[in-house]
């Protein structure tokens, strides 16, 4: 036996020292080397598939023939945002930083993993390395989602919020001329649609993490401390003692129990089909949705609902950005940032916003002719954009370490309470508890 | 004995009735996916199942344009096909070895071997990567299929069937001058071939629809990448296109199909005899 247990100790300790044996990195001196004075080739991870992914490969060919740099961008899909996290936080475990690309398009999913990587070279790190200060060129709430500990750590590329659809057509039968503004007027249009012989539903969504973020950071508000982890790692519920959730629940369930909201999340093709009036998604679906409608009916678009009168306006800052990581060669540096400059400023930043719906986030482009005509041709597209200027900056979306656990729990308990007739007082009680649980739960695992 | 008749017919009547409503259940998401990879973007937002026409074919066309679907089948196909079959071919030796062999320590790699069922696949992604990432395998195919060349649950089924086989027979035939080797491949393998069958397929499905391992290690390497990445860049979060993404899977389904056609006589009559190894 004891025989066994030394050649089992012998295998294992050469397996672990042969896997273990490569030198520790060394780091390299780093000498600049001007922008031009060789070509140079840089990697660029996306996120764009389908139609933005068309417009992505048009950038790249773009910048690719015409900066005056010798810059070629090398750009590769990567899946879905989670896809490629899962890529990038596997080869930060494994340590393998080579294989790491010189810029990469994030969602939030991907925000804490790059900070702690050890290898982000954020928006602070360049403007000092490069001596620029480009910031103020972009819109703060654009920005602000893009902030993670007191750092920038990239630049909005695909910005987004959540705005209110109508089917105009429906609403005007039930009365209606404009947009649904709270939770109230929501009531009312379902009294009314019903008074009108409509069938369709007035509105249906079963609420998650993003969109309770949106709503309690109307009442002024955060789900979870730091900010809504947006400051740091989130240790602790914020929006019980102070009442918020217990307003939203009881505003939320005041809807149902007037047959005005559907407890389910209603789809985009549902919407498209006529089956609900009044629908919230993110601004960067308008094009989609005006596509698939084709005229069958017509589309406004509003302000996201409001949870009540006294509520702020507004919804928080969604999509992507752009990132850099630090490769430690000046030259890829520098023709890394002249991209992102190119990617992030008013001529892309437009043609993505004509071409997809997201709104740009840069702020000259509000300027923008071509922007102009294109809002002045379809108002729904520049929803967004007020949407934006109104939304309090101190308003934040939801960055936590169990986001998948939470995002179910929340949409479980608040379906739960409609579907069971259960006590909002009791909803708050159960929803304080395990959310918290989800989060010490996450703190004890990864201390 | 004519009560006797009629209670049969019913009780066969009933079970056929059941068994065709769970033969629909489990077919009707593939029936779903083909209705609705014929459909145009109108036809799609009713809930109506079937399209208005078979012959609109826009979406494969169109899912073979932008997901690069041909090039990535072919990716597919070989990590699928040589991956399997290197996969085949070890767990065939270690089932051969572990049910005819007497060695010290057997039964403890035995449980070993299977204990690493029960490590769920995402735990070892990490590791694994680095494996690959220090041996410097990174966006090749061999990259793509390596981790899955030892199955344990395989070599666990196939040497449960080799065991079944009586050992009168390896003494007979080593009697006639086969060695190891010999009786396996000429013996064995052909008496345990529906099982081998099987498990071919059900490893080649398995590996055809890898997606998050092949899109790892091939990640500075997109001509490497397999159909399952392809198909995700059918649909996007701004742009719902379900009837895309359906016509993507309806071709990502053909070799599958073919495979499973070409075998499932064989498949079946494994099936059969499995039940009797018990």
């Amino acid at each position: 036996m004891k025989k066994l247990l030394f050649v089992i100790c012998v295998v294992l300790v050469s397996a672990a020292m042969l896997f273990a044996s490569g030198a520790p990195e060394q780091k390299k001196e780093e000498t600049k080397v001007a922008l031009g004075s060789a070509p140079v080739t840089i990697t660029f991870w996306h996120c764009a598939s389908d139609d933005a992914g068309v417009l992505m490969d048009k950038y790249i060919k773009e910048f690719n023939e015409t900066n005056k740099y010798q810059i070629t961008v090398n750009a590769i899909y990567q899946g879905q945002y989670s896809d490629a996290t899962t890529l990038m936080k596997t080869i930060l475990s494994a340590e393998n930083y080579s294989e790491l690309p010189d810029i990469m398009q994030l969602d939030a999913t991907g925000k804490v993993a790059f900070f702690d990587s050890g290898k982000a070279f954020t928006i602070d790190d360049a403007e000092a390395y490069f001596g620029q200060s480009i910031r103020g060129d972009y819109l703060e709430g654009a920005l602000g989602n893009w902030e993670y500990s007191g750092s920038q750590l990239g630049l909005p590329f695909a910005t987004s919020t959540t705005v209110t659809y109508y089917n105009k057509d429906l609403l005007a039968k039930a009365g209606w001329d404009h947009c649904p503004d709270t939770f109230a007027d929501i009531i009312k249009l379902s009294a009314d649609m019903k008074a009108a012989g409509i069938s369709a539903a007035a509105y249906g969504t079963v609420p998650n993490s993003p969109t309770l973020a949106n709503w309690i950071g109307q009442l002024g508000s955060y789900i979870v401390n730091y900010k809504n982890g947006s400051e740091a790692s989130a240790t602790k519920l914020e929006c019980i003692d102070n009442g918020a959730l217990k307003t939203f629940l009881t505003e939320w369930k005041a809807m149902y129990d007037a047959g005005a909201l559907v407890n389910q999340s209603l789809s985009t093709n549902q919407f498209i089909a006529g089956e609900v009036a009044v629908f919230t998604n993110s601004s960067a679906n308008v094009s989609n949705i005006l596509s698939k409608v084709n005229g069958a009916f017509e589309v406004g678009a509003g302000t996201y609902l409001r949870v009540n009168d006294s509520a702020s306006y507004g919804a928080t800052v969604s999509g992507s950005c752009l990132v850099m990581f630090d490769s430690g060669d000046s030259l890829k540096k520098a023709a890394t940032w002249e991209f992102i400059k190119y990617m992030t400023g008013e001529g892309v930043q437009v043609d993505f916003a004509i071409g997809t719906g997201y709104t740009p986030a840069y702020k000259s482009a509000s300027d923008n002719a071509a922007y102009k005509e294109f809002l002045a041709a379809t108002p729904q597209f520049a929803v967004a954009a007020d949407q934006l200027a109104k939304t309090p900056a101190s308003m934040r979306s939801i960055t936590i370490g169990p986001s998948v656990d939470f995002y179910y729990a929340i949409q479980n308990e608040v379906s739960d309470m409609l579907s069971k007739n259960l006590a909002v007082d009791d909803v708050v009680k159960s929803m304080g508890d395990n959310l918290q649980a989800l989060l010490d739960n996450y703190h004890r695992t990864n201390p | 004995m004519m009560r006797l008749k009629t209670k049969n017919a019913i009780k066969d009547t009933v079970v056929s009735i059941i068994a065709i409503a769970i033969g629909l259940i489990i077919i009707f998401p593939i029936i779903y996916c083909v209705c609705g990879a014929f459909k145009t973007e109108s036809e799609f937002l009713t809930p109506n199942l079937l399209p208005g026409s078979f012959s609109y074919t826009k979406n494969f066309s169109d899912a073979l344009r932008k997901g690069d679907l041909l090039r990535y089948i072919g990716n597919s196909f070989i990590v699928a096909f040589f991956g399997t079959l290197i996969r085949m071919v070890l767990s065939i030796l270690a089932a051969y070895a572990f049910a005819y062999f007497d060695f010290r320590f057997k039964n403890v790699l035995f449980f070993l071997i299977l204990g690493t069922m029960m490590i769920p696949g995402d735990v070892l992604l990490a590791t694994n990567y680095l494996t690959i990432s220090k041996l410097h395998m990174l966006n090749t195919y061999f990259a793509c299929m390596v981790v899955s060349f030892v199955s344990a649950s395989q070599m666990f089924m196939l040497r449960q069937r080799f065991m079944s086989v009586p050992r009168d027979m390896r003494e007979a035939a080593q009697i006639d001058g086969y060695g190891d080797l010999s009786y396996l491949i000429t013996i064995l393998i052909p008496i345990c071939r529906p099982v081998i069958t099987t498990l071919f397929v059900h490893s080649f499905i398995n590996l055809w629809n890898a997606y998050l391992w092949p899109l790892i290690v091939t990640a500075s390497k997109p001509a490497m990448r397999t159909i399952m990445v392809g198909i995700t860049k059918l649909n996007s979060w701004e742009d719902e296109n379900y009837q895309l993404v359906l016509a993507g899977v309806c071709i990502s389904l053909i070799p599958s199909m073919i495979l499973f056609i070409i075998m499932r006589r064989n498949m079946r009559k494994g099936g059969m005899e499995g039940s009797l190894v018990g």
